[in-house]
This record gives structure tokens, C-alpha cells and sequence, in this order.
């Protein structure tokens, strides 16, 4: 286990719209989707009063987070509506220790915190199906396939949502470091971390035709914010580190794609774990500067080569090819060896960029942008149609339809023709359990044993309408979880 | 893009622009038992993304 990122998650806000109204409304959707969750759960019961997104790593707070007109207009909407802020939110927290509520009117899934990566990712494919069940139940009270779901982060008429990968680091570490360690890397992720989008939203700059790399790229802009719906970063500064204030922040991510593929989702979350060890290590030295990382993280979403040109601070240029093997060789030569998941991580990483170099077409069963292109390539062959078709930006929006009958991901699963990265006794088993040593076991524990003694539920902790509260924010380790469970059996007769 | 890199230029005229060199190839669209994931395709509604309307997330 890393002891620079002891605990990661995922946070997943999904796209959903009901069909067979003339106006689907996302916030009566969302709603209703939550609702119908059969999952064990304690419901409207989160601790709000824990959390401050105001404040920034920078060290200050900014009085108001900003969002755009329109949502202005919506918000103005929402607050007519005869609901409450909780009855709106239908907040969750699942027997496995996962939120699941409704965030920006898009159904969210937010992962237990998990310290291993494969963990980690069999808890987000979990977060996929319980989302589904609910999707699927939601349409049995219908009485039609109406209400459909999908993980992706685009309506391609310029309205994003987010995916959001969240690594517990040490706050000793100045935040520069992490932020010049870090974003060249994040620049060139999408290389493999890409999800693939039909077509382009960036309204200020020049348009793209086909198939770029990345769903969320177009709306990269600026390097640090403290912003999530407007003015988006490479690198959010918001910081809530949801554990010990004074040991650790949060490093949260939320320039990511939402993969379909296990593999790749895999590979993104588990690169960035390694390059951020590299840098609280302090084992990463000079590293690439690029001019203008806004612009190229436009300019890597658009060029599936890896070769295109990324103007240094020096004036010399590198491709992002290039820029991912300077991390992939440092990663390589200092943590090597020292765990099985370490070792996948950096062998596949290995692999996938020189496959990306020298035979892309292999990539074509884990990697979604290169599953997309083939997919839309042979249905544009059959039908003669091009890129500009619209029908395309349906494909690729269905490609993440989470329906089993209808989702073109779901299609290629069901056909083997996607790789698989571990068995489904794994997933089933991350629906319903927490994951091991971490604080989310003890949340979900308390969810499965005193679901009707808890008064409120938060990331560091849980209050009792009977009985001590439990603080969480300085469990961080296995041994912190067996040391908290040890001293409460007191208290709960259960453990 | 500014190309002031010489030493990339260099490179560049060195490279060969073979196969391995020219990107993603296009697929071949003759692999077999693509039947099913092609009918599922046919099925989806042309016009489906541009009704699928979102609000802003995070």
C-alpha cells in the first residue's frame, strides 16, 4: 500500500434523461432514480455541516462558487419547486459504504474510499450496476424503458458533468510541488485516459471533426480553480480533505473522462498514483514545463498519434508520447517490484503507449476512445456515412448507455469483444461490502449493524441518536481501522 | 505551434512515414461476428444526442 495515497475514490455524476416525456426534467429524475434505490441504506442523513467548498489549497476562501447563467436561471427554477434542499438532494449511504445522491441534478455514485486500485475499480463497475438496478426499477413503475442512464460527461451541445478522481496526499508538501510535479502528466493522461467524443463544444476555440480523445478536454480552462462548473481546471484547488486538516489534503481531480472500461479506468487511477507517490517522495525532479498546458490539453485530445508537438518553457518542444514515458520510466526505476498491482500498473502502462506508438488497433478491446473509433469506423463503413453525420454523436452517446439491452459498451461485453479485468464475483461483492481495512469498512458496518441509531453520516464520521459519535479523520491506515474496531466493542456488542 | 526545435526537425526528417508511423489504421471492418453490436447500432435514434439535453454538473 502507498503511504504517500493511503485512501482514493471516484466520484461518478451520470447523465439521465426520462424518453418519453416531451421535457425529461433531470431534477424530478434524479430524484426518482435515488428513490428507488432497494439497496440496505441510510437515507437523508448526511452531515452537511462537514463540508466547506469554499475554501482553497491556495490558502483562502473565496465567498461564492461560480456557474453560468443558465444554471443561474435553473437554480432560480429549482427553488420554486415543493421540495426541500434534503428531499432534492436524496442523499444515500450505502451498506458498502459508497454515497449515492443526487448532485447537480445528475445521479451521483461516489466510491467507499479503497486502498488498492483494483479496489478501487471493482467499486466504481459496482457503482454502474446499482445505478442500473435503480434505472431499471425506476422503468418497471413506468411500465416502459423510459428513463435511461449514462456514464459519460457530455450532452455535446456544451453541458458537462463530472468524474472525479479523489487522492488522499500529505499536506507537507507545498502545493506547488504537487501542481509542477503533476501537470504535464494530467495533460498527456488522456493519451490512455480518454474516453473518446464525436465532434467538439469548446465555443472559444477552433472545431474539431471525428473523434477526439477526451470527453471533458474542451472544457479545460486555466490550470488552478477552485471552480468545478465554470472555469474549470487541470488542477481543482478546493480544499476539503475530508480526513485530519492538518496531515492531509485531497487532491481532487476533476479533469478525468468517465471510462466504460474497467481496464482503462484501472490504468488512470493507478498511473496517477504512482507519478503522485513520485512526488511526495520528492523522487521527481525537473520536470517538463510546458508553455501553454490549457491549450495542449486540447491540442493531446485532438491528435490519437501521441505525437503532437507540446511547446516547453524552454522553447524546445515534446510530444506527449514523450511526456508520459519521462514518468513512466522514473515510476518504472524507483517503484518496480514492490507489489503485484504496482507492477500491472506499470507493465500495462508500458504496453499501452507503445501499442499507441507502433499498433493502435490492439488497444481496440480496453481503451474506450480506441473501442469507439473502431466501433463508429465500421458502422460509418456500412452505412457511408461521415463524421459529420449526426447519428454518430448518438452512437457515441449510447455507447455509454448503462442499459444492458440498449448500451454499446454493454453490447461488446455481452460479445467478448472487450478484455474483462476480473471476475464478477468481485463486483457483486463490492454492491454490498466495504471495502477492506479502510475507514469506508467501518461506515459501512455501521450502515449493515445501526442503520436506525445513526443521526447523521459524513466521510469522517458518524453520530448516533444513542451512544459516543465515531470520528473518522485520522483512519486512514489498516491498522488505524483494526485499532477503531478493537476500541469500540464496547459500544457495539456486533464487532 | 511554434516549431523552433531543431533538433526535432531533425528527428523528423529522420523518421520513416511507414505503417507503425502514421497512427491509428483504419479498422477492419471485415472482422467477423460484429453482427449483433452492428444491429444494436442500426437501432439507436439518429437524432437521440441532440435531444438528450443536461444541465451543468461538476
Amino acid at each position: 500500500m502507498s503511504s504517500i495515497v493511503p485512501l482514493m475514490g471516484i466520484e461518478t455524476e451520470y447523465g439521465i434523461i426520462r424518453e418519453d416525456v416531451e421535457t425529461s426534467d433531470p431534477v424530478e429524475e434524479s430524484m426518482a432514480l435515488l428513490q428507488r434505490c432497494e439497496s440496505p441504506s441510510v437515507f437523508r442523513v448526511w452531515a452537511y455541516k462537514h463540508e466547506n467548498s469554499h475554501l482553497d489549497l491556495r490558502g483562502f476562501n473565496v465567498p461564492s462558487l461560480a456557474q453560468d447563467e443558465e444554471e443561474d436561471e435553473f437554480c432560480a427554477e429549482d427553488r420554486k419547486r415543493p421540495y426541500s434542499y434534503w428531499e432534492m438532494k436524496c442523499d444515500r449511504v450505502l451498506e458498502n459504504g459508497a454515497r449515492f445522491y443526487n448532485d447537480h441534478t445528475h445521479p451521483e455514485y461516489t466510491t467507499p474510499e479503497c486502498n488498492s486500485v483494483f479496489q478501487l475499480v471493482a467499486h466504481d463497475v459496482a457503482g454502474e450496476r446499482i445505478v442500473a438496478k435503480c434505472a431499471r426499477l425506476r422503468n418497471q413503475d413506468l411500465g416502459q424503458n423510459a428513463v435511461q442512464v449514462f456514464k459519460n460527461n457530455t450532452d455535446y451541445s456544451g453541458h458537462s458533468y463530472g468524474t472525479h478522481d479523489n487522492f488522499l496526499i500529505p499536506r507537507k508538501l507545498p502545493f506547488e510541488n504537487w501542481v509542477k510535479g503533476l501537470a504535464p502528466f494530467l495533460v498527456t493522461r488522456q493519451l490512455y485516459a480518454g474516453a473518446g467524443k464525436v465532434g467538439s463544444e469548446n465555443r472559444k476555440g477552433p472545431s474539431h471533426t471525428g473523434l477526439q480523445l477526451s470527453q471533458r478536454a474542451d472544457f479545460i480552462e486555466t490550470v488552478l480553480s477552485i471552480e468545478t462548473m465554470t472555469q474549470r481546471p487541470i488542477i481543482n484547488t478546493r480544499d476539503e480533505p475530508h480526513a485530519s486538516p492538518q496531515k492531509y489534503r485531497r487532491l481532487h481531480l476533476i479533469l478525468g473522462d468517465a471510462n466504460m472500461s474497467p481496464y482503462q479506468t484501472a490504468l488512470r487511477v493507478g498511473s496517477t498514483r504512482l507519478v503522485l507517490t513520485l512526488i511526495g517522495e520528492e523522487k521527481f525532479v525537473n520536470p517538463v514545463d510546458l508553455d501553454d498546458p490549457v491549450a495542449d490539453v486540447k491540442r493531446v485530445s485532438r491528435d490519437k498519434t501521441g505525437k503532437v508537438l507540446l511547446k516547453q518553457t524552454t522553447g524546445k518542444t515534446i510530444t506527449a508520447l514523450e511526456i508520459q514515458r519521462v514518468y513512466l520510466d522514473r515510476v518504472e526505476e524507483h517503484f518496480l517490484g514492490q507489489c503485484k498491482e504496482t507492477d500491472w500498473i506499470i507493465h500495462e502502462w508500458r504496453r499501452t503507449l507503445t501499442e499507441l506508438e507502433r499498433s493502435p488497433e490492439k488497444l481496440t478491446d480496453r481503451i474506450d476512445w480506441a473501442i469507439k473509433e473502431q466501433l463508429l469506423a465500421e458502422f460509418m463503413a456500412a452505412e457511408k456515412l461521415d463524421w459529420d453525420d449526426p447519428w454518430l454523436k448518438s452512437l457515441d452517446l449510447e455507447y455509454h448507455n448503462l442499459d444492458p439491452e440498449r448500451g454499446l459498451y454493454r453490447g461488446l461485453e455481452q460479445e467478448g469483444s472487450v478484455l474483462r479485468l476480473f471476475p464478477e464475483e468481485e463486483v457483486t461483492q463490492a454492491i454490498t461490502q466495504p471495502p477492506e481495512g479502510t475507514r469506508a469498512m467501518i461506515r459501512g458496518l455501521m450502515v449493515q449493524y445501526e442503520k436506525h441509531n445513526i443521526k447523521n453520516v459524513h466521510w469522517t464520521g458518524v453520530e448516533f441518536k444513542k451512544g459516543p459519535a465515531l470520528d473518522l479523520s485520522e483512519v486512514v491506515t489498516p491498522a488505524d481501522v483494526e485499532q477503531m474496531l478493537n476500541s469500540k466493542k464496547e459500544q457495539f456488542a456486533w464487532i | 505551434m511554434d516549431m523552433n526545435d531543431p533538433l526535432r526537425r531533425e528527428e523528423k526528417r529522420e523518421s520513416t512515414p511507414d505503417r507503425e508511423d502514421a497512427g491509428p489504421s483504419r479498422p477492419d471492418v471485415s472482422r467477423p461476428g460484429r453482427e449483433g453490436i452492428l444491429k444494436r447500432m442500426k437501432k439507436v435514434d439518429p437524432k437521440q444526442s441532440e435531444k438528450y439535453k443536461q444541465r451543468t454538473g461538476q
